[in-house]
């Protein structure tokens, strides 16, 4: 037989990539439901760790099952909001993760921007925001819980893809992450974000900084510049939230001024 | 390698093609194929160890495949076939990683891709498992992904040890040491690191091995 | 967010594919002995690079992507191809060095003789590959942003294996240690030239 003959040729080709074709979808499709799981847990187990909860999943046996039930017990509502701040309906927040840079390079009106609620044990109500940015070699993500006067953070988490081991990609670690815990995002009622400051110790007593990751100085700025850019997208709800907080205030300091009375 | 020889499955001969890559004949120091893509997961011993077995895998089944498909394959197209068969391998293993080991797989992120282009792989189909049967082509397979594994875990070894003192993440440079003024190197991080890592490695084997030195 | 410019600047000198990814290795060292063979080589991969990606990413964007087949029809909505990109990627790069190979074959029959193997080999050279698997990783928001990251790349590379041909060629006339002459020093060359390219980190033109 003639291998050089072109029917031979293509019939041998066509036969391969249909072998192949077959094979590598059958791979896919067996495999997908396992993969899609593991995205998922993925983020559920950062929101999680976000308010300080999923610690254990190294632990336990079933990881995907534990981080699943966790996040079913905890993250009690979730919603949409715009880039001005107003609800919007019949969207799905968890599914928004998947593609976050899109949504904060939309028009103000369009951004779909994901907001967790999460309830605690003691009743403590947390709020999740989503942050996406870019650090020295890829994008770097995370979330931030802001406590129920939207201005104190009770936690923080950052991923990344590629800063460098042991420097930029520091940012992942608890260490860094815990450096958040308490800080606040406004003065006064101005909004200030929360600064990165290279040096060891640099943001000692300081209520809106903290310190940057020493040799990962391009990658803290990155967070940075992400907290103040997806904090400011995040802003007009983040006021509205806290203007109906003082309303409520108000109406509370007033209804006790009057029985007083 | 006349027909009907009835060789054992382990015979000297099979053994060296196990052996030979390990050291004499190593695709990393000796042949310079497949530095490529991979020295960029070496900064953390786990990924590296987890790019070994892949690449060791893949080598192996792609030597078996093509060593059986060799008398069939028509000439012109022999490298896309190649590619074909390469790329089908490599999809399996980054679908498996990413179903199983899915925190390693998002740490070797595009590098799993990348071992398509491997040249190690491709060097073996052409030069080995196009000219022999399966089994030995299998075996040579082996060989070539473990000798490259083992460069990819000395120089992780090397490169996680006194980059960030810890080694497969646990920490191995007491705490003690720190307090006394030691520090990490975190230059080792840096990726131009592995490459001057390779060249001092090669550099060793060289002067043990004088054979080996070129002119 | 980011602009076109900033991309073609970092992917030359940041994100340079030999230095900071290792990319393209095994032709990087076997063929920068000499600058003429280098800057050939150089060539013929910017252009493969440069048509690849941006063809690549607009494959990836109307066909592999998860949800990518809508403009056919909506109901193609959960349709995830993702998994074919390494084949589909490596097909387009074959594809196109076949042309390239004829292309350089007429014009330029002495190159095509120096460049010998490695033309066919930049098929599989690990630059050309990488360049499109991470424009699939950056997830560009336009073609212009992944053309420029392309060409970007390639004149990387292109840079750095035309600086080590000229370095390799003067240090012909040196002492080198014998067991490290070749790929040994090569490497180590390599390396420091990395460290000097590290400098480069931070620039950002906005």
């Amino acid at each position: 037989m003639n291998k050089n003959n072109n029917a031979y040729i293509i019939i041998y080709a066509s036969v391969m990539i249909i072998i192949v074709a077959v094979l590598l979808s059958v791979a896919s499709m067996a495999l997908s439901g396992r993969q899609k799981d593991n995205i998922a847990v993925e983020k559920q187990g950062a929101i999680l760790s976000a308010i300080g909860l999923g610690g254990d999943a190294d632990k336990v046996k079933d990881k995907t099952k534990y981080i699943q039930e966790e996040y079913r017990k905890y993250i009690v509502e979730s919603y949409v909001v715009n880039g001005e701040g107003n609800v919007v309906e019949g969207v799905d927040a968890f599914g928004l993760l998947d593609n976050l840079k899109a949504q904060f390079a939309a028009p103000v009106a369009d951004m779909q921007l994901p907001v967790f609620v999460a309830k605690l044990d003691d009743g403590t109500e947390l709020n999740v925001l989503s942050l996406y940015g870019a650090g020295l070699w890829g994008p770097v993500w995370g979330y931030i819980a802001l406590e129920g006067d939207w201005n104190t953070i009770y936690g923080a988490v950052y991923d990344h893809q590629g800063e460098t081991p042991g420097l930029g990609a520091e940012i992942s670690t608890p260490i860094f992450e815990h450096q958040f815990d308490g800080k606040t995002i406004f003065e006064n009622g101005q909004f200030t974000s929360i600064a990165v400051l290279k040096g060891a110790g640099a943001s000692a007593g300081n209520n809106h900084a903290v310190d940057a990751i020493s040799g990962g100085t391009l990658t803290s700025r990155g967070v940075e510049a992400m907290l103040h850019d997806c904090l400011s997208t995040y802003l007009p709800l983040i006021e509205k939230k806290r203007a109906a907080l003082e309303t409520a205030n108000v109406a509370s300091n007033e209804l006790t001024v009057e029985n007083h009375e | 390698m006349s027909k009907g020889d009835k060789e054992p499955m382990f015979s000297a001969k099979n053994l060296k093609l196990l052996s030979g890559p390990l050291s004499l004949n190593n695709p990393v120091i000796v042949q310079i194929l497949g530095i490529c893509s991979s020295l960029a997961v070496t900064a953390k011993l786990k990924p590296a160890f987890v790019m070994a077995i892949s690449v060791t895998v893949v080598t192996a089944f792609s030597n078996l495949v093509m060593s059986l498909l060799r008398k069939g394959i028509p000439n012109r197209i022999r490298i896309i076939v190649q590619l074909v068969v390469i790329a089908a391998l490599v999809i399996l293993v980054d679908q498996v990683l990413k179903a199983y080991v899915y925190d390693v797989s998002k740490q070797l992120s595009v590098f799993v891709g990348l071992i398509i282009t491997n040249c190690i792989i491709m060097g073996r189909v052409e030069a080995f498992a196009l000219g022999n049967k399966p089994w030995p082509s299998f075996l040579d397979g082996i060989g070539n992904g473990l000798g490259y594994g083992m460069m990819l875990i000395i120089i992780a070894f090397v490169r996680e040890l006194l980059g960030s003192g810890t080694l497969w993440g646990y920490r191995i440079i007491p705490e003690s040491a720190y307090a006394c003024g030691y520090m990490n190197n975190s230059l080792m991080l840096l990726p131009p690191m592995a490459l001057i890592i390779v060249g001092v490695i090669i550099w060793i084997h060289r002067s043990k091995n004088r054979d080996l030195i070129e002119k | 967010m980011e602009n076109v410019f900033n991309i073609f600047i970092r992917s030359i000198f940041i994100d340079n594919m030999v230095f900071a990814y290792f990319f393209g290795m095994c032709s990087y060292i076997a063929v920068s002995k000499n600058v003429k063979t280098a800057l050939g080589l150089g060539a013929a991969v910017t252009f493969v690079m440069v048509m690849t990606v941006p063809l690549n990413y607009i494959i990836n964007r109307f066909i592999l992507e998860p949800g990518a087949l809508q403009w056919i029809s909506p109901s193609f909505a959960d349709v995830d191809l993702s998994f074919l990109s390494f084949i589909v990627f490596i097909a387009v790069i074959a594809a196109f060095t076949q042309l390239v190979e004829m292309i350089v074959e007429k014009f330029s029959p002495s190159l095509y003789n120096t460049l010998g193997i490695f033309l066919p080999l930049i098929a599989v050279n690990c630059a050309i590959l990488g360049g499109s698997l991470f424009m699939q990783q950056k997830e560009f928001l336009t073609v212009g942003a992944a053309t420029s990251y392309g060409l970007g790349s390639g004149i990387g590379w292109w840079l750095a294996i035309l600086m080590m041909s000229a370095i390799r060629e003067k240090i012909t006339y040196s002492k080198v240690p014998a067991p490290l002459k070749g790929p040994g020093i090569a490497f180590i060359i390599t390396g420091l030239m990395g460290i000097a390219f590290m400098s480069f980190l931070g620039i950002q033109i906005n």
